[in-house]
C-alpha cells in the first residue's frame, strides 16, 4: 500500500519515540522515591512537574503519531475506494469477482478493516522492534540477574506470538466466514418472511434458525477460546517475569541475595528496574492485541487483489455527455470476434431501417447489439456507425444518438421521472405515453416521484420494462438497440411496446431489437440469423 | 441514546448471569491489576527502607512475595474467565438479538416487510446486528468494571495511605474521564450519524454505477455517476478525518489526565512522606496503583468514539425488534366455507384514499373467481384485504360464518392462503421448499403437487424431490420458481386459495396446463385470481372487473 508509506513509518517512528520517554519518567520516580528512602531532601513539587511535562511530551508524541497512522489509514482507504469505483466505470461488464452487491460491500464495509490494522498493528510492530532491546539494555546495565530473567522469558514470547498468531488467524478466519453464514442464513430468511408468514411457516422458520445459530455461536467460541488461552499465555509470561523481577528486587534490598547485581542494588535502581520490566513485555502484549486485526487486513486484501487482478472487457469511450456525431444512422459489424472466440456474420443495417436479430441463445445476439452501442469492442473486426469507426473517441458521440433497453433493467435509486429522463431535459409525458405506460404512473401515489431503486418501487415486471422503452424512446433518438423486448411479456403489454417501438420507425428512427418473439420479428423490415460465421 | 439502553437491557435480560459475572471478572483483572503494582511498589520500597535500616532479617519476605506471585497468576486467568464469559455472552446476546429481528419483523405491517426484500435494507439490518457486539463488550461492561474498581481503590487507599490521596486519585480519574468521555461522545455522536449517511450514499451509488453501467454509458452519464459517488466518498472522508481527530484528543487527554494524576499522587506521597506522616513505602503504593488505575480509563477512548455507530445502528435495530401487537387478535375460530366480501371499502396504502368502494361479491367452495382491471387498481389489495394484511375501511370480509379480523393469524392462515405475485424461495432443495408450507407431507403428495403444476418431468429430470434450487431459488427459471411457489401454496390445502397473478412468466399452454391442475390438486377451494392475462381469465368461472 503505497500512498500512505511514509506516513506510516512517521507513525511508527512517532510512537516508539513516546514508548522511549517511558525509561525517563521511570528514573525520575526512582530518584524521587530512592532518594525518599535514604532521607535526601526531595523537592515534591518540581519532581511532580517534571514527571507531568515528560508526559506531556509524552502524550503529545502519541496523538502526533495517531494522527499520521490515522491519516495514512484514510489515504489507503480513499485511494482503493476510488480506484475500485474509476475502475468499475471503466469496466463493460460484471467480472468473476462478482456483481455490485459484493463489490459495493468490499467498496464500503470491507476496506474500513485496513484501518485497525494500519493505525494499531504497524506501530506496535516498530515498538517490537525498539523497546524491549532499549530495556534489556537498561536491566543489564543495572543487573544482570533482572537482564537474564527478561531474556529468558523474551524469547519464549516470541513462540507464543507465533501460536498466538496462528491460532487467532485461524479463529477470526472462520469466525468470519461463520458470521458471514448466520447473516446470510438471516438475510435470506428476511427477505422470504412474506412467504414464510403467508404459508404459516413461522415457527418452523424461527426454531430452525435459532438452532442454526446455536451451532455457530457455539463453534465460533471453541475457537475464540483457543485464542484467548494462548494469549492468556503470553500475559501469563509476562506477569511472571515481572513477579520474578520484584521478587529478586526485594530479596536483593533486603540484602538476602548477594548476586545479580554490578557490586550491590541499590533503592533508586531497584525501583527503576520494576517499573520499566512490565513495559518490557507491552509490545509484545499491544502485538498480539493487534494479529486480529492483520487476520482481517489480510483476508480483504486477499480480496480486493482478487478483485482488481480480474480481467473484463472495457467500455468504449468514457460514457460521458457528449455533443451527436453527424451522419446517417447506419450501423455496420464486419468480422467481429468476440471474447469466447466466436466470430459473428457481418451486418449491415441502414438508416432508417427496422432488423430483427434472431437466432439461438448464445449466438451473440446480445454481443451484437453492445458492439453496436460500444458496450464492448471486439477482439478483431470493425464495427463502423454513421460511416465512422466506432473507438473510444467516437463512442460518446455516437451514444448520444441511440435509445437503449435492456433486457433486465435496473433502476437508480432515484424518482421514476429521473429514470426516464437520465439526465436529459424534457418533459416525459409523452415519452411514457408511447410505452403504454402512462396509465400505470399515474396511478402510482406518487406518480412521477415515485422512487425507484434496486425493488422497482413496487412495479410489475411488465409495467418495468414499459418503463424501459419509455427512457429509449424519450428525446428521439435517430437509433433504438432493444434486447428482447417482448420476453417474458404477456399477449397486450407485449403488442403495446412492439407498437411503441414501431412508432419509432415510422418516425425515422433505426431500430435493432435481439428476440425470440417471431410475432416481434415479422414486424421488422428485416430478419438477420445472428451465428458463428463459417 | 434511549434505543441503546433499550438496546442493552434486551441484552443484558437474555445474558443476566453470564454478563454479570464477566463484569465481576473485568473488575477482578483491574483490582488485581492494581494490586499487584501497588503491593510490588510497596514490598521493593519496604524492602529497601529494611535493608537500609539493617532490619532485613525480620522482615517478612514470604507473604509479600507468595502475594506477588498469586496476583500475577490470579490476574491472568480472571482476564481469560472474563474474555471467554462476556464474549460468549455477546455471541448469545446478539444471536437472540437477531431471533427476535426475525421475530419482530415477521409480526411487521405487510407492507414493511414487502419493503424489506432489497439486499441493501437488509445487509444494513445485519451489519447494525453485528455493531451491537460493542454495547457491551466495549462500552458497558468496560465502564462498569472500571468505576467499580476505581469505588474500591478509592476505599483501600483511604484505609492504608489516607483521604486525601484516595480523593485527589478517586476525583481525578472520575472526573476527568466522565468530562472526557461526555464532550467527545457529544462531538462523534452527530459525526457518526452523517458519516452513516455518507456511507449509505456512497454505497447506494456505487450499486447504481455497477448494476446499471451500460444504461449510464449509453445516456452519458457514467462520469456523472462517477462524480456523485466520488463526492459521497469524500463528504465521508472529511468526517471520518474529524471522527479520528476527535478521537485521538480523547486519546490524549485520558493518557494526559493518568500522567496528571500520578503526578499529583507522587507529589503528594513524597510531601507527606518527607513531613512524616506516611511511610515512603505507602507514597510508592499510592503512586504504583495509580500507574494501574490508569488501565480503567484508557477503554473510555474506544467507547466515546464508537459512541455514535452503536446508538444509529440501536436506533434502527431497536425500532424491529419490538414485536408490534398483531394486527389479528380475535379469537374466533374458523372452519372453511365460501368467502364473502360484503360491501368492502379499501384504501390505498396508509393513507384515506379510497381504492376499492362498496364492492360484493362471493366465491364459493370449487368455485374460481377472475378479478380484472388495470394494474393499480386494487386487485393485489383486495387480495391481502382477504387474508387478513390490509386494514378493511369499510365493510366486511367473512369466510364461512366468521369475519377474518375476528381470529388470530394462524387459525385464518390455516384457512386461507395467498400467493403474492413476487415470491422468494430460500436455499435448499424443492422437497425443502415444499415442505415449508406442510411439514409432514410424504413424497407422493409432494409429487402430485409437482405434477399439478407440470413441474414433475422437470425434476425428474434433475435429481428428483432432492433437486437444490440455489441461494434464492437462483437454480430456477422464472417460470419453474413461479410454479413451485405456486405449488408450495396449494399444498396448504387452503378453503380459500387467493392467486395474484399466478402464470406470469408462463406461456399460454403451460399457464392453461397449470391452471387445470390447481384446480384438479383443490376440487373443493375457493379461488379468487388477481387476474392479468388471458388464460387466467379464461380458466375462471366467473369475472369481476374492477374500474
Amino acid at each position: 500500500m503505497a500512498p500512505g508509506a511514509a506516513m506510516q513509518r512517521r507513525a511508527s517512528r512517532l510512537s516508539v519515540l513516546a514508548a522511549v520517554l517511558w525509561p525517563l519518567q521511570a528514573a525520575l520516580v526512582a530518584y524521587a522515591l530512592g532518594g525518599l528512602l535514604a532521607g535526601v531532601p526531595i523537592p515534591a513539587v518540581p519532581v511532580a512537574l517534571a514527571y507531568v511535562a515528560l508526559g506531556a511530551v509524552r502524550s503529545f508524541l502519541t496523538v502526533l503519531g495517531d494522527a499520521q497512522s490515522q491519516a495514512a489509514a484514510e489515504t489507503v482507504i480513499h485511494a482503493a475506494r476510488g480506484h475500485i469505483v474509476l475502475e468499475e466505470a471503466r469496466r463493460a461488464a460484471d467480472g468473476p469477482f462478482g456483481g455490485a452487491g459484493g463489490v459495493a460491500a468490499l467498496a464500503s464495509e470491507k476496506l474500513d478493516l485496513l484501518a485497525p490494522f494500519i493505525t494499531r498493528y504497524a506501530p506496535a510492530r516498530a515498538r517490537v522492534m525498539v523497546i524491549p532491546a532499549v530495556i534489556l539494555a537498561l536491566a543489564f546495565w543495572h543487573s544482570w540477574a533482572v537482564g537474564l530473567v527478561l531474556v529468558i522469558s523474551g524469547p519464549l514470547i516470541p513462540v507464543f506470538m507465533a501460536l498466538v498468531g496462528m491460532a487467532a488467524k485461524e479463529a477470526s478466519q472462520r469466525q468470519l466466514v461463520e458470521i458471514g453464514d448466520l447473516n446470510d442464513l438471516l438475510i435470506e430468511r428476511l427477505s422470504a418472511l412474506a412467504d414464510i408468514r403467508l404459508l404459516g411457516a413461522s415457527k418452523v422458520v424461527r426454531d430452525r434458525f435459532a438452532t442454526q445459530a446455536k451451532d455457530v455461536q457455539r463453534r465460533t467460541m471453541a475457537v475464540l477460546r483457543v485464542a484467548f488461552l494462548s494469549s492468556t499465555v503470553l500475559e501469563l509470561f509476562a506477569a511472571i517475569g515481572v513477579a520474578m523481577v520484584a521478587v529478586y528486587v526485594g530479596f536483593s534490598l533486603l540484602g538476602a541475595i548477594e548476586f545479580g547485581a554490578w557490586g550491590g542494588l541499590t533503592p533508586q535502581s531497584g525501583i527503576f528496574l520494576l517499573l520499566l520490566a512490565p513495559e518490557f513485555y507491552q509490545p509484545l502484549r499491544d502485538l498480539s492485541a493487534a494479529w486480529h486485526d492483520k487476520a482481517a487486513a489480510d483476508a480483504v486484501l486477499e480480496e480486493y487483489s482478487t478483485w482488481e487482478a480480474q480481467e473484463t472487457t472495457c467500455l468504449l469511450g468514457r460514457g460521458g455527455a457528449s455533443l451527436p456525431m453527424r451522419g446517417g444512422a447506419e450501423i455496420s459489424l464486419r468480422g467481429c470476434v468476440l471474447p469466447n472466440g466466436d466470430t459473428l456474420h457481418n451486418i449491415e443495417v441502414s438508416a432508417g431501417e427496422s432488423v430483427a436479430l434472431m437466432g439461438p441463445s448464445g449466438a451473440g445476439k446480445t454481443s451484437a447489439l453492445r458492439l453496436m452501442a460500444g458496450l464492448m469492442s471486439p477482439d478483431t473486426g470493425q464495427v463502423r456507425v454513421a460511416g465512422q469507426g466506432l473507438s473510444a473517441d467516437t463512442a460518446d458521440s455516437w451514444r448520444a444518438r441511440v435509445g437503449w433497453m435492456p433486457q433486465s433493467p435496473h433502476f437508480l435509486n432515484a424518482s421514476l421521472r429521473e429514470n426516464v429522463r437520465m439526465g436529459r431535459e424534457g418533459d416525459v409525458s409523452e415519452a411514457l405515453k408511447q410505452a403504454a405506460v402512462d396509465e400505470v404512473v399515474a396511478r402510482l401515489p406518487h406518480g412521477l416521484h415515485t422512487r425507484l431503486g434496486e425493488t422497482g418501487g413496487g412495479l410489475s415486471g411488465g409495467e418495468a420494462r414499459r418503463l424501459t422503452l419509455a427512457r429509449a424512446i424519450f428525446g428521439a433518438p435517430d437509433v433504438i438497440l432493444a434486447d428482447e423486448p417482448t420476453a417474458d411479456l404477456d399477449a397486450v403489454t407485449a403488442h403495446a411496446v412492439t407498437e411503441g417501438l414501431l412508432a419509432q420507425v415510422a418516425r425515422g428512427a433505426t431500430l435493432v431489437v435481439a428476440t425470440h418473439d417471431p410475432t416481434l420479428a415479422a414486424r421488422m423490415d428485416r430478419v438477420i440469423e445472428v451465428g458463428e460465421a463459417r | 441514546m434511549k434505543a441503546l439502553w433499550q438496546i442493552f437491557r434486551r441484552i443484558l435480560r437474555e445474558q443476566r448471569v453470564s454478563l454479570i459475572r464477566g463484569a465481576f471478572l473485568g473488575f477482578v483483572v483491574l483490582a488485581m491489576g492494581a494490586a499487584l503494582l501497588g503491593l510490588s511498589g510497596w514490598f521493593i520500597t519496604a524492602a529497601a527502607a529494611a535493608g537500609l535500616a539493617g532490619t532485613g532479617a525480620i522482615f517478612d519476605v514470604f507473604r509479600p512475595s507468595a502475594m506477588v506471585r498469586f496476583l500475577a497468576l490470579g490476574r491472568a486467568a480472571a482476564r481469560y474467565g472474563e474474555r471467554v464469559l462476556t464474549h460468549d455472552a455477546t455471541l448469545r446476546a446478539l444471536q437472540s438479538l437477531r431471533l427476535q429481528l426475525m421475530e419482530g419483523l415477521m409480526a411487521a405491517p405487510y407492507h414493511r416487510i414487502t419493503r424489506l426484500r432489497g439486499a441493501q435494507a437488509l445487509n444494513r439490518l445485519t451489519a447494525d446486528v453485528d455493531a451491537l457486539d460493542g454495547v457491551s463488550l466495549r462500552l458497558v461492561l468496560p465502564v462498569l468494571a472500571g468505576v467499580s474498581g476505581q469505588v474500591v481503590a478509592f476505599f483501600v487507599l483511604w484505609w492504608l495511605v489516607g483521604l486525601p490521596m484516595a480523593a485527589w486519585i478517586f476525583i481525578g480519574f472520575v472526573a476527568g474521564s466522565g468530562v472526557t468521555f461526555w464532550r467527545t461522545a457529544r462531538k462523534t455522536v452527530p459525526l457518526s450519524r452523517r458519516a452513516e449517511a455518507a456511507g449509505q450514499a456512497l454505497r447506494a451509488r456505487l450499486i447504481d454505477l455497477i448494476r446499471a453501467r451500460r444504461d449510464l454509458a449509453v445516456y452519458g452519464r457514467l462520469q456523472d455517476q462517477v462524480e456523485t459517488t466520488l463526492e459521497a466518498e469524500n463528504r465521508r472522508l472529511a468526517l471520518r478525518r474529524q471522527q479520528d481527530r476527535a478521537e485521538r484528543r480523547a486519546g490524549g487527554a485520558l493518557q494526559m489526565l493518568g500522567v496528571l494524576v500520578s503526578a499529583g499522587a507522587l507529589g503528594l506521597g513524597l510531601s507527606m512522606a518527607q513531613s512524616g506522616t506516611l511511610a515512603p513505602s505507602f507514597a510508592a503504593l499510592a503512586f504504583f496503583t495509580t500507574l494501574s488505575l490508569a488501565e480503567t480509563i484508557a477503554p473510555l477512548r474506544r467507547a466515546a468514539s464508537d459512541l455514535g455507530r452503536m446508538t444509529e445502528a440501536a436506533r434502527r435495530v431497536a425500532r424491529d425488534v419490538a414485536v408490534p401487537p398483531p394486527m389479528l387478535q380475535g379469537t374466533a375460530m374458523m372452519h372453511g366455507g365460501p368467502l364473502r366480501i360484503q360491501s368492502v371499502t379499501l384504501n390505498r396504502g396508509v393513507s384515506a384514499v379510497p381504492m376499492i368502494e362498496h364492492l360484493s361479491l362471493a366465491v364459493m367452495p370449487g368455485e374460481t373467481v377472475a378479478l380484472t382491471g388495470p394494474s393499480g387498481v386494487g386487485k393485489s389489495t383486495l387480495l391481502l384485504a382477504v387474508a387478513g394484511l390490509h386494514p378493511v375501511a369499510k365493510g366486511r370480509i367473512m369466510i364461512g360464518d366468521t369475519p377474518v379480523l375476528d381470529c388470530e393469524e394462524a387459525v385464518l392462515r390455516k384457512v386461507v392462503t395467498l400467493l403474492p405475485q413476487r415470491s422468494a424461495l430460500m436455499t435448499g432443495s424443492v422437497a425443502d421448499a415444499l415442505r415449508l408450507a406442510a411439514p409432514d407431507s410424504d413424497d407422493e403428495t409432494l409429487w402430485q403437487v409437482l405434477e399439478a403444476v407440470q413441474l414433475a418431468s422437470v425434476m425428474r429430470a434433475r435429481q428428483g424431490l432432492e433437486t437444490p434450487i440455489g441461494v434464492r431459488g437462483d437454480a430456477l427459471s422464472g417460470g419453474e420458481s413461479r410454479r413451485l411457489a405456486l405449488a408450495r401454496a396449494m399444498l396448504r390445502r387452503p378453503a380459500v386459495l387467493l392467486l395474484d397473478e399466478p402464470t406470469e412468466g408462463l406461456d399460454d399452454t403451460t399457464a392453461m396446463r397449470v391452471l387445470d391442475g390447481v384446480r384438479g390438486f383443490l376440487p373443493h377451494t375457493a379461488i379468487l385470481i388477481a387476474a392479468h392475462r388471458e388464460a387466467e381469465v379464461e380458466f375462471s368461472e366467473r369475472i369481476v372487473p374492477l374500474m
